[in-house]
Parts: C-alpha cells; structure tokens; sequence
C-alpha cells in the first residue's frame, strides 16, 4: 500500500507548481487559472489522501464542494477575462497595467 | 463527526436560518422580476433589494434568541456574536444599495447587480454563523464570487475590469491557500468543526506538530487576502480604485466585517493551542500592515486608491485585538468595525455625490473649494475624516482606544506605541484633504448629484459619528454582550 506521505507530497510538489506558476508567469492570464485549478487540485489531493488514511468520508464531500467552486470560480473569472480582452484587446499578463501607483 | 445523531427534528433547527432563506429565496425572486421590470423603472429592483436586506436584518433579530442555536448537526451556528455581524453586514448592503442607484443608473442590465449585492451578502452571512470549514469556505465564496462580478460590473471601462482581473486571480490563490491549510487541519483531527479541531490538535500534541504549523500558516494567509492585511494587500488599492464607487464602498466595509468575524471564531474555537504561534505571525503582520498602509497613503493622489491603503492602515490596527486575544480586543474589534462601517460609508458617500461625467470627483485637487460650494458636505467630509484619522471625541477614537487598551492590556504596549506613531502618520493626510476642503480655491467647477437618500446616507452616518463619539458606551456594551456567544 502507497503510504501518506507519498500523496502528501505529490500534493505538496502539484501545489508548489500552481503557486510558482501564478508568479513567475509573465505570459498569458490563461495559464494564470491553469495554475490556480492545479492549487485546488492538489488541496483535492490531500482531502482524498487524509480521508481515506483516516477512514472518514468528510473529506472526500469537501472535495465535491471544492470541485463545484472551482468550476463556477472558473466561469466567473472567464466572464472577467473576456470582458477585459474586450477593452484591452489583449491578455497579456504585463498588459495588466492600467491601475498604478 | 463520525458520531452525529439523526433523529432530532430537522426543520426547528431550519428557523435559525431564517434570515439567510429570505435573502436567498427573495434574491432568486428579483432575478426573476427583474426582466419584468421596465427599463426605465430599474429602480425598483434596487428598492425592493433594500427592503430585502431590510427584512433579513429583522429576521436576524427575530430569530435571536438569548442561548446559542446550532442548526445543520453543528455547521450553522447563531450566537450573539453572528447576530451582530449579520445585522453590521445587512446595514452595509443596504447603504451600499443605497449609494449605487444613482451611479448605477445608466449601466446596461442594472438588475443584475443588485440580486449579486444580495448574493454577497448571503454568502457573507453564512460566513459569520459558520461553525464548520465547508460551510465558511462556501459563504466565503459566494461572498468572493459575487465580488469579483460587482468589481467588473462596468464592462465598457477598462480599469473596471482590469480591478476585477487582478482580484479575481489574488482571490481565487487566496482561497487556494486557505483550503490547502484546512486539509492539514483536517488530517490532524479528522473533522471540519471548529471545535473538534481545535481537540484534534491537543490530541495530537507535537507528533502532529510540521502538519497543524503548515495548517496555520496557510490559514491565516487565506485570511490575511481577504481582510487585507500585508504582505498579502497587493490587490486593495487596484481594485478599489477600479471598482465601481459604490462598491469600493462595499467591500470596503462588509467583507472585512465578514472576514474579521470568522477569523476570530477560527482563532478562538478553532485554534486555542496555538496562540503562541498565530500571536507572533500576527505581530509581524501587523507591524508590515500598519506602516504600508499609514506610509503609502500619503504618496497618492486619487481618493479611492488613498482610501485604500488607509483601509490597510485601520487592518493593521484591528488586528490589535485579535494579537490581544482577550474579551476586551475582540470587542474592540466589533466596535471598531461598527464605527468603521459609518465613517468610510460617509466618505463614499460624498464621493458619489460629487461625481462628475466619468471618474471625476475622485482626484484630492477635485474637494479643493469644497467648503465655499456646500459648507454641509465639507463640514460631514470633515467629521469622516478626522474620525477616521483618530481625532479624540469623534467616534473613531474610541475605536482605536478600546484596541489600544485591549492591546496594552495583553502586554504589547510596544506594539501599541509603535501604533499609535503610525496613527499620528494616518491623521496626517486625512487632514490633507481636510486642508483642501477647506483653504484651497475652486479648480473645477463642482457638479453635484442631487439624491435625497444618499444626502440621507451622510447625514446618518455624520450623525453615528458625532454621537458615538460623545458617547460610545452603549455601542461598547452592546460589542461586549455580543461575545458571549464566541468566548
């Protein structure tokens, strides 16, 4: 049997990945919720590996809550996204730039 | 919890949630209404929002009761300490409905807004009774989602999405890093609850010790975004000053009440065994947040954006009470977040009022002269602002006092002295724009709104302040019975 920590740290390393991404990302706003859906995914991992460790089902239904949030945080920030690119005509991360100072 | 009994009756607890069903059924309603609703009568979707709000905060007193309920096998619980911050957040909702009729008038869809206002409050009030971590992460993001939409409402004006854009993305990370914190909790006690966390925790004693530091550390970040507190401020002054006024207004008042709210009942129920460890990060925190906020208020020039890092600034002091950690500090933070609601609803208030055609009447050079045009407004901007600067008598001194004191109270008297050097730095360029009402000649002319209910928001809260500031022991009473609930 794989032990917890294993999963813990595929997690931890999936979790890393989005928090790097969202700032070392100089490209596309894209990528930016790529990697906010890799954060959530790893917080899925951990309730899955926590809950099947502990042999308790409330982490597996958070994990359902979480994946219905995260698809409507999706939407919204979508709905945002093209908003913007409407104005702007671009999604340019470094053409975020407007509100300064 | 593995060990919840089912049989009790289910629908006596439901009454407890009374006020959040009618927000959420009458918010639906006006959805539907709404395309009914002519477009020049728009209107009416924004009263009978009010009175939505209206009748929530008179269900959250009817509901009210002198034990504490407990609804949803322990997730949903109502205390006095969740009936003061609902009605907080339901009088925040209304005054923000009530500036945004007149902004908001021309905006394609109008009706839209107002039932997503509700919906952020609805969230917001399920926060404060959360008593769980799945039910505090849903309000959290219903409150969130909601937000992010508001703060892009205006499609066609970039800085208005750009503001959505940039908190939609620090949000959604935020979130992110609050829900990996509550997975360690999780995986320490087995349980969402507050409370049974807070006893898996002292089960678990130091073998669990890396995982409950890794749980804390990620929590309270996930929090510090949504209350603002440095280092992780980054999106306030972008997205109040690209939101809509109204809702600067907003945010600037209920989702702190929201988020402050539930970081005390996390830190008291949740977290008892760790107050060493969150009383130093919070220390560090607030030393970064008081100066951030105090100093870089002073380099800007558009108000909204100043308002902002002023916001920072009174996190920073807020924060006092919950490094007090004691009944005195978490009662200053309530009446702190009273007297708050009312000066920075005031000052928004005028802001609207002397919009001009686009983003004008948000520059300081636009109140230049503000004085000689109409006495009355300057004389109310003046009041908000050397409330909120700490001038003695007014009724954000003694907000600051009752932290203050909780704080020296608790032992951190440097931590006090330290805030109130930063408080003199703060009464410098609220005072500024004190100077520019007042001795300043007219570079623009002024071009007033003219709309009795929001003329009705300022002389209110003109009135809060002056009163509470004579005489602010029935509000500190009231914040202090309002905490039986929590401790």
């Amino acid at each position: 049997m794989i032990p917890l920590t294993n999963y813990l740290i595929v997690a931890a390393a999936l979790f890393s990945l989005g928090v790097i991404g969202l700032f070392l990302n100089r490209k596309n706003v894209i990528t930016i919720l790529m990697c906010i859906e890799l954060m959530l995914l790893a917080v899925n991992i951990n309730f899955v590996a926590f809950s099947h460790y502990l042999n308790d089902l409330g982490g597996q239904i958070f994990v359902f809550f979480v994946l219905t949030v995260a698809a409507s945080e999706v939407a919204v920030g979508l709905a945002i996204l093209v908003a913007f690119y409407r104005t702007r005509r671009s999604i340019e991360v470094e053409d975020i730039n407007t509100l300064q100072g | 919890m593995a060990n919840v009994t089912f049989p009790f009756p289910f629908p006596e607890h439901l009454l407890a949630l009374l006020p959040e069903m009618i927000v959420a059924v009458l918010a639906m309603a006006l959805l539907l209404l709404d395309l009914f609703v002519p477009k020049e009568k728009k209107r009416m979707t924004a009263y009978m929002a009010a009175l939505t709000m209206m009748a929530a905060g008179a269900a959250t007193l009817f509901v009210m009761t002198p034990e504490t309920q407990v609804a949803f096998y322990g997730f949903f619980v109502l205390d006095h300490f969740a009936v003061f911050a609902k009605l907080l957040i339901c009088i925040a909702t209304l005054l923000g409905i009530v500036l945004s009729i007149d902004y908001m008038k021309d905006e394609e869809n109008i009706g839209e807004y107002y039932v997503l206002m509700l919906f952020s409050a609805l969230g917001m009030m399920l926060m404060v009774s959360a008593n769980n971590f799945i039910i505090m992460y849903l309000g959290l993001e219903l409150m969130a989602l909601s937000t992010y939409v508001l703060v892009g409402y205006q499609r066609d004006v970039l800085r208005s999405s750009e503001a959505a854009l940039k908190y939609f993305i620090l949000g959604a990370l935020s979130s992110g890093m609050l829900l990996y914190g509550v997975t360690f909790f999780y995986g320490v006690s087995g349980s969402f609850h507050f409370v049974a966390i807070a006893q898996g925790i002292a089960e678990a004693g130091s073998s669990a010790g890396t995982a409950v530091l890794l749980g804390l550390v990620f929590v309270l970040a996930g929090l510090a975004f949504k209350v603002s507190m440095a280092p992780f401020h980054m999106w306030t002054p972008d997205t109040y000053e690209g939101a809509p006024t109204p809702i600067t207004a907003f945010m600037s008042v209920a989702p702190k009440v929201a988020g402050f709210v539930i970081f005390m009942r996390i830190l008291v129920d949740a977290l008892p065994g760790l107050q060493h460890e969150y009383t130093t990060i919070l220390i560090v925190m607030a030393v970064i947040t008081m100066a951030v906020g105090n100093l870089a208020a002073i380099a800007q020039r558009n108000i909204k954006r100043m308002l902002a890092y002023s916001t920072i600034g009174h996190v920073g002091f807020v924060m006092l009470g919950l490094i007090a950690a004691n009944a005195d500090g978490y009662a200053g933070i309530l009446v702190y977040l009273s007297v708050y609601l009312f000066m920075n609803m005031g000052v928004f208030a005028i802001i609207i009022l002397m919009r001009r055609e686009g983003i004008q009447g948000e520059l300081l050079d636009d109140f230049a002269g503000l004085s000689r045009v109409r006495p009355g407004y300057a004389l109310a901007m003046g009041l908000f602002l050397f409330s909120l600067g700490g001038i003695p008598f007014l009724a954000g001194f003694w907000a600051k006092y009752v932290v203050f004191i909780a704080a020296i109270e608790a032992g951190h008297l440097y931590l006090v002295l330290y805030a109130l050097l930063f408080s003199a730095v703060g009464a410098f360029y609220y005072i500024r724009v004190v100077k520019y009402i007042y001795f300043d000649e007219e570079r623009v002319a002024f071009n007033f709104v003219e709309n009795r209910m929001m003329q009705a928001t300022v002389v209110v809260s003109a009135i809060a302040v002056v009163a509470l500031g004579i005489y602010p022991d029935p509000l500190i009473d009231l914040c202090q019975k309002a905490l039986g609930g929590l401790i």
